[in-house]
């Protein structure tokens, strides 16, 4: 709780930075604010309190989230930093917004009242509706906006209306009140109806097919930055919201919606992988890697079980910090070369060898290659899918898999084994070496993957 | 708790028979008024009738043309304070229960508030030129 | 029971690393002491242990260093195991392994190559001993495959020849199909005792009837691998091209140490073979088998290195016949005597080689005898020794596993006595034409010929020594009670030997050295009359020659038959699935696959056509059909 507040007083902080002219100060602030706050989630582990009438249990599951989108959103306003330029007009603003997303993410992930639920994913939403259309001139980037405001609007009503039936059936919105009258009363029609159009307004928040259709445009018209935190903080919220409301309201009944999760999984995998392959853009085709791994981390939320929490949490990281590298890298090339074709990134490993390496890693991670964090994802989903004998979704998850390679590898393939005669790229200071750190990190977790997966 | 409603978790089709009965009558009775005013008001087509009325003042130009944003931003800002205004209601009616508790949320409901209005004169929002 | 057993290996590793890693800086001369000291060092520890057990202050044990492979119930340790056949193997590995490299230094003395060759064969040693150390099966293994790996680098260690790369190669691949039957044998134990660990499957397999179909397999997937390693039937033809590698490596690898290592398990096995009788028969036919096929092929050879190689496989196919007869002891004991004088003679043949300048063909050899005196007395003595001359050590060695086999079956002993006459032919017939008579290579090169220098004379002066000696380790019954190897040997082969004491066999002792002795008089005085009266040398034109000498002389056209039979249909195949199937089929299919990948993904991405409209409607089918769907699964619907 003490958690919250203080991130929510950074917000407001940060966005008096613009106007009250201590512009210079928002990002030491933020992060030193960031680090205070994620403290406090550590100094909080274990003690399982809970807040505002039984509203948020601040449980270990929502610390370690929290931890982690406040890590992703640490990164991104770094990186925002480096990148910002000085007309940069809401810079300030741009800062406090993403700190109130990422106070969103911490109630969504403490939720243990629907309400809160709701309310977590709403501040959220705003934030990066707003966010996206950050660059105000930008035709691309209003567009991407009010698309994604559209849909998300859309998706809000079945949210809405998901949690009405559910109040409608069990006469609660408190999580274990909610499991308790399912318990006794079973799966009646209007709690089936309402957790349907629960799973299909999170499916849409998660980017999941048949619910994806925004997720290309919107990453692709918001600034980088902005797709950056989206695609990392936004999703990984999401995905604990998800699974947390699963596993606190819906777990006993799983075998019911079990396969419906599955199934979209499945599709989802393979749509977003083979979609990805045809884009020339390295941003849309991140932005389809993005809904590939949405799949991929269904499965966790499908088998349900004691292992879940600790694959999603594990999978989040690794996502997280190949995500973040990997668009940083496009930011730098896009800078440089005014593109973001694979053409662009020629001789990446004679110019910039440093960039080249940390392509290189984030891609493996993000294609699953051992020794780097994101086959320990995969490893951990996949594995307790496998054990819980559903064996044709991993089936389908390693064929993707082995499809996702092809457009992984193409990045990393012009990086090393192709020339350029375009000068070295130049990039702020400090960008190399976070990039280096963040690749790090990923083989690090890649070699000794007990350090997270075992910690909720 | 404030959002408990007690209900008892078995309710069958027959409990919703009133909202069924309210449906009914709301969709008919706008049916009804629309269907009604046709028939029972006085018909008087000319010109100037069947013009735009904008409070007297003579209509100029087509109303479809985009103006400057600065009316919707008003506007928008009136209605989100408007709004708030509605939560003060429910905890006048309520002020004595809720007791010192209640001063204090919604003396910080108005705390934040007020930040927001600070920032929106800081940033120039209401300014007109 | 110290720790110092465990160096024994790690020497000769260290060795290794220094002289592999050195290579080239390291000066010939300090290659030379670390390559020739590692190996000497773990002589003396084996020494101490040895003489530890002498004395009766040494018990066998297992040194665990670390878990090594731990997954689900399989638990592989890193241990060693030291008890008196490991003794035995170490001392022999050790002993002669150091006496050859220390005469390499001498013959390797020009090769440029000189730093890597040593770093090649200390490494040889330390698999070797990791080999005869290990305490379970894998261990073992992995020493197997270290020999193995050793024995391709250095049998091709002048590669720049093509045929010499071709001989490693095909030593390499015909030790893979052992290699597999014995890794098969290896996962069949796991799967019967859950282990692979020398104590727990000898404990083990005590729960198992006699010819129980389990140990049957077993012992014969292993007795596979020791097919491949030891040269037997039907996998024998590597070794004789093995002899293109530099004679020490002949001597130490493909005589003394590397080719006994079947011998060595299945002595080390006896306890699973005592139970599986059937194998031990297979084990006596193929070893009798070869040990008379490769006798005939051996006397009708012109090239002095290879006739000691197919000496090598008959020699190796008495010690299986041996332990086919169950007299381990006796197998272990001709392994040691055989790893004397087969190394002496390979070396003695190696010096040879060396004073005429990398010449092998019998047919320019001769009259050396005067020009090499030492060289040809120890060789001589090598000659006496492996045609069982008494009182030399392979007299005591074959006579002893003649007598077993009388035993067990009359006819097996009289084919190995028969055997053992074409031993002294072929052995008295190569050192006639090396050493008597007229010299028959050119007159030029008589002038260069010298004896070699003292680094390669001594040790050849050691082993002549040990082979002439070597023999009173196992006096047989005839001679006294004092059988010291097999007693040496009990504690290992205890229930399943049969000690070679019974009286009744006296008689049968002494017909055996008064026939040899008289088989060997005719032998001298028939190859004087051949090679010395009348001069003859090997026929060179094949026309000419009687059939039987024709189909000897072509080694009975194995090779031959090998490459109709298994390798041509083989490249067949492959040449079919590489050019037709793959080509059309897997090609086509995958890249197929891809093609149709990225044709979807040219499909698909339509779908985002961009228009809000569109996305909207497709997100209420999808909608609809989530419903329905969830709804039915939850039979709500």
């Amino acid at each position: 709780m003490n958690l919250l507040i203080s991130l929510t007083a950074l917000g407001v902080v940060a966005m008096f930075g613009g106007i009250l002219k201590f512009r210079s100060m928002v990002m030491p602030l933020s992060v030193l604010g960031l680090i205070g706050a994620s403290l406090l989630g550590v100094y909080a582990w274990n003690t399982n309190q809970s807040f505002l009438n039984d509203m948020m249990r601040m449980d270990n599951y929502a610390i370690a989230f929290s931890i982690v989108c406040m890590a992703g959103t640490l990164l991104t306003i770094l990186f925002f930093h480096f990148f910002h330029s000085e007309n940069e007009i809401h810079y300030a603003e741009a800062v406090a917004l993403m700190l109130f997303a990422v106070a969103g993410c911490a109630v969504m992930v403490s939720f243990t009242n629907l309400l809160m639920l709701f309310l977590g994913i709403e501040i959220l939403s705003l934030s990066l509706y707003v966010l996206a259309g950050l660059r105000k001139k930008d035709l691309l980037s209003n567009e991407s906006s009010l698309k994604y405001f559209l849909m998300g609007a859309f998706s809000t009503g079945f949210l809405l209306f998901g949690i009405a039936l559910l109040y409608g059936a069990t006469g609660s919105f408190a999580t274990t009140q909610i499991a308790y009258q399912l318990g006794i009363a079973g799966m009646n029609g209007m709690a089936a109806m309402g957790l349907l159009l629960l799973m299909i307004g999170l499916l849409f928040k998660v980017a999941a097919v048949p619910f994806q259709f925004w997720t290309p445009d919107v990453y692709q018209g918001a600034p980088t930055i902005v797709t950056a935190f989206m695609a990392t903080v936004g999703k990984v919220a999401a995905f604990a919201a998800f699974l947390r409301l699963f596993q606190l309201c819906f777990a006993p009944s799983k075998e019911g919606y079990q396969l419906v999760i599955g199934t979209v999984a499945a599709i989802t995998m393979l749509a977003g992988n083979i979609m990805a392959i045809y884009q020339s853009s390295t941003k849309r085709m991140l932005a389809y890697s993005s809904i590939a791994h949405a799949g991929y981390m269904l499965i966790a939320v499908m088998t349900l079980n004691a292992s879940s929490n600790g694959s999603i949490l594990f999978y989040s990281v690794a996502y997280t910090l190949a995500s973040i590298s990997s668009f940083l890298i496009v930011m730098v090339v896009q800078q440089n070369r005014n593109n973001d074709t694979a053409d662009d990134f020629n001789g990446l490993g004679k110019t910039n060898p440093w960039i080249a390496f940390a392509l290189a890693v984030s891609m493996l991670s993000l294609s699953g290659i051992p020794a780097t964090a994101g086959f320990f994802g995969k490893f951990y989903v996949f594995s307790s899918a496998v054990s819980d004998g559903f064996i044709w979704v991993v089936a389908v998850a390693v064929i993707s898999s082995f499809i996702s390679i092809y457009y992984y590898f193409r990045p990393v393939i012009a990086a090393y084994s192709k020339q350029t005669h375009d000068p070295v790229m130049t990039m702020p200071a400090g960008t190399q070496a976070l990039l280096i750190l963040l690749s790090l990190l990923t083989i690090l977790l890649g070699i000794l993957p007990g350090f997270i997966a075992g910690i909720i | 708790m404030l959002l408990e409603i007690k209900t008892s978790a078995t309710s069958t089709a027959v409990d919703y028979f009133p909202i069924v009965i309210q449906f009914v009558f709301a969709a008919g009775f706008v049916a009804t008024t629309m269907f009604v005013t046709h028939i029972l008001g006085p018909h008087l087509k000319t010109k100037k009738k069947l013009k735009a009325f904008e409070s007297g003042i003579k209509s100029v130009g087509n109303a479809r043309q985009p103006f400057a944003i600065k009316y919707f931003l008003t506007a928008i800002l009136f209605v989100l304070f408007d709004v708030e205004v509605i939560f003060l209601y429910p905890w006048a009616v309520n002020f004595l229960d809720l007791g010192m508790g209640g001063i204090i949320t919604m003396g910080l409901f108005m705390v934040l508030l007020l930040i927001g209005f600070f920032y929106i004169i800081k940033s120039g929002a209401l300014d007109w030129e | 029971m110290n720790l110092s057993g465990v160096l024994i290996p790690f020497v000769p590793l260290l060795g290794f690393i220094i002289n592999g890693l050195g290579f080239p800086k390291v000066s010939k001369r300090w290659a030379a002491w670390i390559g020739c000291g590692s190996v000497f060092i773990s002589f003396l520890i084996a020494s101490v242990l040895f003489i530890q057990s002498l004395t009766g202050s040494f018990e066998s044990t297992t040194i665990s260093l670390f878990d090594w492979i731990v997954a689900g119930n399989i638990n592989v340790g890193f241990s060693f195991f030291i008890d008196h056949l490991t003794l035995i193997m170490l001392m022999i590995v050790t002993g002669v392994g150091f006496l050859i490299h220390v005469y390499s230094v001498g013959y390797m003395h020009d090769d440029e190559g000189f730093g890597k060759f040593f770093s090649y064969m200390n490494l040889f040693i330390f698999f070797m001993l990791v080999l005869v150390m290990g305490a379970n099966f894998v261990m073992m293994f992995i020493g197997w495959e270290g020999v193995g790996l050793c024995s391709y680098l250095l049998i091709g260690f002048w590669w720049k020849n093509r045929e010499y790369s071709a001989a490693a190669n095909k030593a390499f691949i015909m030790n893979r199909i052992g290699d597999l039957g014995f890794i098969l044998g290896i996962f069949l134990m796991f799967i019967t005792f859950g282990s692979s660990d020398f104590d727990k499957v000898f404990a083990g397999s005590s729960a198992f009837a006699t010819n129980d179909h389990v140990m049957v397999a077993i012992t014969l997937l292993l007795f596979i691998g020791a097919i491949g390693k030891s040269a037997q039937i039907p996998l024998y033809t590597w070794l004789p091209d093995a002899m293109a590698g530099p004679t020490p490596v002949s001597a130490l690898i493909h005589a003394a140490t590397m080719v006994t290592a079947g011998v060595y398990m299945v002595a080390r096995s006896n306890i699973l073979y005592s139970i599986a009788p059937i194998s031990l028969e297979v084990v006596t036919v193929v070893g009798l088998a070869t040990a008379v096929l490769s006798a005939l092929i051996a006397i009708t050879q012109s090239d002095i290195k290879k006739v000691l190689a197919y000496s090598t496989v008959s020699q190796l196919g008495y010690m299986f016949v041996a332990e086919g007869s169950s007299a381990y002891s006796s197998g272990i004991f001709h392994l040691m005597t055989h790893a004397f004088f087969k190394a002496l003679l390979f070396l003695g043949a190696g010096s040879v080689i060396h004073a005429l300048h990398h010449e092998q063909n019998l047919r320019k050899m001769g009259g050396l005898r005067k020009l090499l005196p030492v060289t040809f007395i120890t060789m001589f003595a090598a000659t006496l020794a492996i045609s069982g001359f008494p009182p030399f050590a392979g007299f005591f060695s074959k006579d002893e596993i003649l007598v077993a086999t009388y035993e067990k079956s009359p006819a097996v002993f009289w084919i190995l006595a028969a055997t053992s006459v074409l031993t002294a032919a072929y052995m008295f017939r190569l050192l006639f034409l090396t050493f008597y008579g007229e010299y028959r290579g050119g007159h030029h090169q008589h002038e260069h010929i010298h004896e070699s220098p003292r680094v390669m004379t001594v040790p050849l002066m050691i082993l002549a020594v040990l082979s002439t000696l070597g023999g009173f380790l196992g006096l047989p019954a005839l001679f006294g009670d004092t059988h010291w190897l097999s007693h040496y040997l009990e504690p290992v082969f205890a229930a399943n030997t049969r000690l070679t004491e019974h009286s009744e066999s006296s008689l049968l002792e002494i017909m055996i050295v008064v026939l040899t002795v008289i088989v060997i008089a005719v032998i001298w005085w028939w190859c004087n009359e051949k090679y010395v009266k009348k001069k003859v040398a090997p026929a060179i034109v094949e026309d000419q020659l009687p059939l039987w000498y024709k189909l000897s002389y072509n080694k009975f056209y194995v090779d031959e038959i090998y490459d109709r039979v298994i390798i041509k249909p083989l490249e067949w195949m492959g040449d079919f699935f590489y050019g037709k199937f793959e080509a059309n089929v897997i090609d086509g299919a995958v890249n197929g696959l891809g093609r149709m990948t990225v044709w979807l993904s040219g499909q698909l991405r339509k779908i985002q056509t961009g228009n809000i409209g569109f996305y909207v409607l497709s997100m209420v089918i999808g909608i609809v059909l989530l419903l329905i769907y969830g709804l039915s699964k939850m039979n709500l619907f």
